[in-house]
């Protein structure tokens, strides 16, 4: 009788394992615990409250965008333009930063700006019918082309006090960036699992031609994914414009590699239609604490680039290695 | 009569006819733009810019023929020209310095050819991870800092004079005789398109796509490879950064050239003349005064413009 409710129990347990291990994000969240314990015993200053919120601190603009560039990718597709997006929405809220001062008129522009342009993608994309990754690689460069043209080469600098809120800002002790992080985090879930287009997206990501035969407005689902980037990287370029308090012609160059990066090595298929925002957040958060333990360890910044690229290869190799190893064949 | 008449038909049908069109009119109104711009002396100069472009394109041709993508080649130009420039600079003589960065260029597309393959996986996602890591490496290595003390002769690569024509012109005319014959008259070129058409059909009819594919990374690697060594030697210096940012002007000019980007169609023809399009295009906004921060804008949107128009029309004549 006890016997019996014992491996019951010991079946339940190894059901919740198993329920974890098939989670698209577990070799991630595994390799940052693994991570975070071999930086804590190799730095004691590592595991510090005031370490780990500033490492949450210094990737909340990474991880905002991935959580956005996570439904792009989930939807099978890819967006490659936010480094320059980034760029092109601080300096509109900059600039209206600088003339209007405060913080809502400020995020309003940056949002617009980022709206906007991420609605062109998913226009040029569904309507235009051009492969995503060719439509965000000529954005890239277009929208660094228009940051040259506005700005003229200048820097924005001088950005006041309340418009660096969402940047420096304190609310309960906890600084605004990580708080901005975890709540978008939370809408992101909740948005996948209950709502109507958070399910489409899944289902696009998985079979698109199924997905248009059962009946799915395949074209707005991905044209909202590519949307949604614009609007976090408007929210993420007031983050941003916080933290740095400038804005140089060449702010976010790189990041649209990163917040890839961030998706894919958290676990979300490049190929679309399975994964989470867990991911996206875990990937960032992943790719904030090895860059922090390089500079812990002493590595010269300028190799940064390639652990990037290569923690890129390695994230898609394990997860192809683990579906054969498996017989996975989804 | 009819026959001519069938004939004229094909013709303006022909894209790279429109594509010769289009390059007419381009030279005419930079010609308009600026009175420099229609001189031997410019158009053979303009050449000296455009065969390292036109040499990767060449590559891509290719690969965008089966459906694939290269992101990398940018990357691997800097990679490839660092190979040459620091391995001289810690002493290797000059010639395998070279050959050393030949061998560079062509393993890192070997790297993407092995990992594409091997792995099944998307070219575009191997890419851009290679993307960072060939810049990465290139940076990291030379700790962000250039070689440019390179002897005289050096510059024979990338600064000869045959008369009025640049040395590396005839590079390329070589280089664009050997793809084309290889993708118009050969089994292999038969691969790459019956690849590009239907890679299922392709497979069960015995085509060995693995080694199609292998053969056809490493390959771009070597055009890359080679490209870099003219680069290094036009500008005198190995740096990291060299080739930042020309993935996109190789992939347009492929595009423009008429090969879909789901593959299956593209000629060498076509190819070229995108390649010309946009060295005149560049050429004649420098000439006309145009600032060069304009130049990432306008050939961003010229990818956007050429794929939309592509298969816009490919759509209409199916």
């Amino acid at each position: 009788m006890t016997e019996a409710r014992a491996s019951a129990e010991r079946g339940a347990g190894d059901a919740v394992v198993r329920r974890f291990l098939v989670r698209p994000e577990a070799p991630a969240l595994a390799f940052l615990v693994v991570l975070l314990v071999a930086f804590t015993l190799a730095n004691d200053r590592f595991l510090t409250a005031s370490n780990l919120e500033s490492i949450v601190d210094s990737v909340a603009v990474l991880g905002v965008i991935a959580l956005a560039v996570n439904q792009v990718i989930l939807c099978g597709e890819i967006d490659i333009s936010t480094g320059s997006m980034l760029g092109l929405c601080a300096i509109a809220a900059g600039a209206v930063a600088l003339s209007t001062g405060g913080l809502l008129l400020p995020l309003l522009a940056g949002v617009a700006v980022g709206a906007l342009a991420g609605a062109l993608n998913g226009a040029l994309v569904t309507l235009g019918r051009i492969p995503a990754i060719i439509v965000t690689l000529g954005m890239l460069y277009a929208l660094r082309g228009v940051i040259l043209l506005v700005t003229g080469g200048t820097w924005i600098t001088g950005v006041p006090e309340a418009t660096r809120f969402l940047g420096t800002g304190k609310l309960l002790g906890i600084s605004v960036p990580v708080i901005i992080l975890f709540a978008l985090f939370l809408v992101m879930e909740l948005v996948n699992r209950h709502s109507t287009w958070g399910r489409n997206v899944f289902a696009v990501g998985g079979n698109r031609l199924a997905a248009r035969f059962a009946g799915l407005p395949v074209n707005r689902v991905r044209f909202l994914a590519f949307a949604l980037v614009g609007v976090f990287v408007g929210i993420a370029s007031l983050i941003y414009l916080g933290r740095a308090g400038s804005v140089q012609t060449n702010t976010g160059v790189g990041l649209e590699l990163q917040a890839v990066a961030a998706v894919v090595i958290g676990g979300t298929r490049i190929s679309g239609g399975r994964g989470s925002a867990l991911a996206a957040l875990t990937g960032a958060v992943l790719i904030g604490v090895i860059l922090n333990g390089l500079v812990l360890l002493g590595v010269p910044g300028i190799w940064q680039q390639a652990v990037l690229g290569a923690l890129i290869l390695l994230a898609v190799a394990t997860d192809v290695l683990r579906r054969r190893l498996v017989g996975d064949k989804s | 009569m009819s026959t001519l008449a069938a004939t004229m038909r094909r013709l303006s049908f022909s894209r790279e006819l429109v594509l010769l069109g289009v390059l007419i009119v381009l030279v005419l109104v930079m010609s308009l733009l600026s009175p420099l711009f229609f001189t031997l002396g410019n158009l053979l100069n303009t050449s000296r810019f455009f065969v390292e472009v036109g040499l990767m394109a060449l590559g891509m041709t290719l690969i965008i023929i089966t459906g694939g993508i290269d992101l990398s080649v940018g990357s691997n130009l800097g990679l490839s020209s660092v190979a040459v420039g620091f391995t001289f600079a810690a002493g290797l003589p000059l010639p395998l310095a070279i050959l050393f960065g030949l061998v560079v260029g062509t393993a890192a597309g070997l790297f993407n050819g092995l990992f594409i393959t091997l792995l099944e996986l998307h070219p575009l996602v191997v890419t851009l991870g290679t993307f960072a890591l060939f810049q990465g490496l290139a940076y990291g290595v030379t700790g962000a800092e250039a070689v440019s003390n390179f002897p005289a002769w050096f510059a024979y690569f990338g600064q000869a004079y045959f008369g009025p024509i640049p040395g590396q012109l005839f590079v390329f005319v070589v280089a664009v005789a050997v793809v084309w014959l290889i993708l118009s008259r050969t089994r292999f070129g038969r691969y790459v398109y019956a690849i590009g058409n239907n890679e299922e059909a392709a497979r069960f009819s015995g085509v060995p796509i693995r080694r199609v594919k292998i053969a056809l990374y490493s390959g771009i690697g070597l055009l890359v490879g080679m490209a870099a060594v003219i680069y290094t030697s036009r500008v005198s210096t190995a740096r990291g950064d060299s080739g930042l940012g020309l993935e996109l002007a190789v992939i347009s000019a492929v595009v423009l050239g008429g090969a879909s980007i789901y593959g299956g169609s593209g000629t060498i023809a076509g190819t070229v003349l995108g390649v010309l399009i946009i060295a005149t295009l560049q050429n004649g906004l420098i000439l006309a005064g145009v600032p060069s921060t304009w130049q990432l804008f306008v050939l961003g949107v010229l990818l956007l413009v050429a794929v939309f128009l592509n298969e816009f029309f490919r759509q209409k004549e199916e």
